[in-house]
């Protein structure tokens, strides 16, 4: 397997915890360090801590949702310039991403080749 | 004559990661189906094929309804579906009532499979947090076939295998790193 992205470091947001765990598998395949995160409480704080390269942002989170969380990233003006991909599966997400602010989106379900064209595309 | 006519693996938390350990090593000349059934919940359904197919060169598909069961390719339980196994050698997906909290439940799968395979039946129950599986092993162990755990000690999560070892006459305990030869000799 070919290492494409060494060393870059994602941060996901997802309560979905089988998710998260295949997409740290997948993640850590191309060479990315991962940090994943059930809530978006304290959301900028959690950012800034990990200090990440790419965030994947999912829509509906228990605490803050996935537009009001990026919302405030992109409020940070030392944070605003991290790519923030919202992914959902809702029909919309693509809606979604543009009210989040976020650069981009990637809809549910999606295969590991998407997952991957992203992170080579913003990371 | 061959020994195994059909592998099931169950699994829940941890499971995936032997799963991936496991699968590169397995032989393209396998000549019996591998069925695996994990707790998930719907949702991560393609994600969880394509990953596993990224670790093998042998098939690996989810199983749809119908579908024939044919050799040497790995199937795996779409989440949200209870997986059973006709006489005519096809699956079928069932949405009743989940059993020990889950669906697809190991229970089921392992009790379908024994029916069918009888003493050609291997069944490996791997990590995971609840005792769905054991009466199934249990099931597989009445019809002949052969039951095998992971070992609890190192297992994620031990206590599925635990169970098992506490209420079944399990066969073989096994460390990841012994499961592919295990799996690739009963092909011969």
């Amino acid at each position: 397997m070919i290492k494409m992205q060494n060393g870059k470091k994602i941060l996901i947001f997802d309560d979905n915890e089988e998710l998260l765990e295949l997409c740290t598998i997948i993640l850590e395949d191309m060479g990315c360090q991962i940090h994943t995160s059930t809530t978006t409480n304290n959301v900028e704080q959690q950012v800034t801590e990990y200090g990440p390269d790419l965030i994947f942002m999912d829509n509906w989170l228990p605490d803050v949702s996935g537009v009001e969380a990026t919302q405030q990233i992109k409020a940070n003006i030392d944070l605003k310039h991290i790519p923030v991909i919202y992914f959902s599966a809702n029909n919309n997400v693509e809606e979604l991403a543009s009210e989040a602010g976020a650069d981009d989106f990637l809809a549910k379900p999606f295969d590991i080749s998407a997952m991957e064209n992203i992170v080579r595309k913003y990371a | 004559m061959k020994n195994c006519d059909a592998l099931v693996i169950g699994g829940s938390a941890g499971s995936l990661d032997v799963l991936l350990k496991v699968l590169p090593e397995i032989d393209l000349s396998i000549n019996f189906p591998i069925i695996i059934v994990l707790h998930r919940k719907p949702g991560t359904d393609s994600l969880l094929t394509d990953l596993l197919k990224s670790r093998t060169k042998l098939t690996v598909k989810e199983v749809e309804e119908k579908e024939s069961i044919n050799d040497s390719t790995i199937y795996i339980a779409p989440s949200d579906y209870h997986l059973l196994i006709e006489k005519n050698h096809t699956f079928s997906l069932d949405n009743s009532e989940k059993v020990n909290y889950s669906r697809p439940a190991i229970d089921v799968v392992f009790q379908s499979a024994a029916e069918i395979y009888q003493e050609k039946l291997v069944c490996f129950l791997l990590s995971g947090s609840n005792d769905d599986g054991v009466m199934g092993l249990k099931v597989v162990k009445l019809s002949g076939g052969i039951a095998v755990i992971q070992n609890p000690k190192s297992a994620a999560v031990p206590y599925m295998p635990a169970q098992a070892e506490l209420n079944v006459e399990i066969d073989e305990v096994l460390e990841i790193n012994e499961m592919a030869n295990y799996i690739n000799q009963l092909s011969r």
